[in-house]
């Protein structure tokens, strides 16, 4: 059977590839440095494949029809959609056999979730992708989540989605070693009058919540309430989620840097793996 | 003439402009069923007015960058617009 032998959860502002060096050189180095773990642990812990979630920025879907949830079981999917973000545009291998058995697994659990077999990967999946594995062959299954355009499904539904994720990654009958990673957050504001904001208080909050393992916490927060953080912390959903497919692990944080040049509370914070800590 | 159609326009204008490669067709914002001020706003831009008539602000954010505002220069334009959050939030102490 697969086993999920990393979980992590990190920001993905375009600017970290498009302009790095215009965020201050401490927090850079922070934030890139607990990167730089992630993917020494993903190297020791022999990373097969991974199972990437990120929001929705209008790269696939438009308002004709809009999934809440999306997964790729193509063989290859194509990235980045953004000509300006400095990473080389490729097509990244998939995985379809593990797409495809969580799709069946999380339809089983309760869920309807739509599939893709060719997904556009733009800077949300393909920021902390590229961080993870520079040489862009780690086959990956990209699910998209709808984290932007109202009406949106609930956090705790985002977080029992994650839990029927895990359980179908651990169920895939192959032993496969296999990353779940959520890329967006935390908070930020774009498109809006508050456009640069970032709500230190808010993310400090969420991550010691994480950390703490005080989830229910989290997954009562009304889309209302996490607006006030900005229309981009909606993608906190992205960590919920791999919080529910890590779970009963908490979380570590392992970088914390509000970066003003990049408009976003930039995280990474990585959840105690069964087996594996 | 509906936000659906100024959303579509913005979103197939920025589009064309990702994809694009080599000679691109000038952008023709008049197959969209828009009303004068909605093209109006599209075209000089008013970034303010797109904000007002309920463009997404994810396509308002990149509208502005493909035509050439700065996030900061955009926020001037919004601020007036700002909606004060005011609502109660768990991690406001």
């Amino acid at each position: 059977m697969a086993q999920i032998v990393l979980a992590y959860c990190a920001s993905h502002a375009p600017m970290m590839a498009a302009a790095r060096d215009s965020a201050p050189e401490d927090q850079r180095d922070r934030f890139f440095g607990a990167l730089d773990r992630i993917r020494q642990e993903a190297r020791e812990r022999g990373v097969q494949a991974c199972v990437v979630l990120s929001n929705e920025h209008f790269t696939n879907f438009f308002l004709e029809n809009f999934p809440q949830i999306c997964i790729g079981l193509g063989e290859r999917n194509w990235g980045p959609t953004e000509p300006w973000l400095e990473i080389a545009k490729a097509w990244i291998p998939g995985h379809p056999a593990l797409g495809e058995h969580i799709t069946r697994r999380t339809i089983a659990a309760g869920f309807d979730p739509a599939f893709s077999h060719l997904l556009e990967l733009d800077h949300g999946v393909m920021t902390v992708y590229h961080e993870l594995d520079p040489s862009m062959l780690l086959p990956m299954v990209p699910i998209v989540q709808n984290c932007a355009v109202a009406p949106l499904m609930p956090v705790r539904r985002w977080y029992a989605f994650g839990k029927a994720l895990g359980e179908a990654v651990r169920s895939f009958p192959e032993p496969l070693r296999v990353a779940v990673v959520g890329a967006g957050g935390l908070s930020h504001h774009v498109g809006t009058p508050t456009v640069g904001d970032i709500d230190e208080e808010f993310d400090r909050w969420f991550l010691d919540r994480l950390e703490q393992g005080r989830i229910e916490e989290l997954l009562d927060l009304t889309d209302a309430e996490i607006e006030l953080a900005g229309n981009g912390a909606h993608e906190i959903r992205s960590w919920l989620t791999v919080a529910g497919a890590a779970a009963p692990g908490t979380a570590r944080t392992l970088a914390y840097e509000p970066v003003y040049p990049w408009i976003t509370g930039m995280a990474v914070s990585r959840f105690v793996t069964a087996g594996v800590s | 003439m509906t936000t659906y159609e100024l959303n579509r326009c913005v979103y197939d204008f920025m589009r064309a402009g990702e994809l694009g490669t080599g000679e691109v067709a000038p952008f023709e914002a008049a197959r969209y069923d828009l009303t004068d001020v909605e093209r109006r706003a599209f075209e000089e831009p008013d970034i303010a007015a797109l904000y007002r008539m309920g463009l997404h602000p994810v396509l308002l954010n990149g509208f502005c960058r493909a035509v050439g505002y700065t996030r900061d220069g955009y926020r001037k334009l919004l601020e007036p617009l700002a909606d004060a959050g005011t609502g109660k939030a768990p991690w406001r102490h």
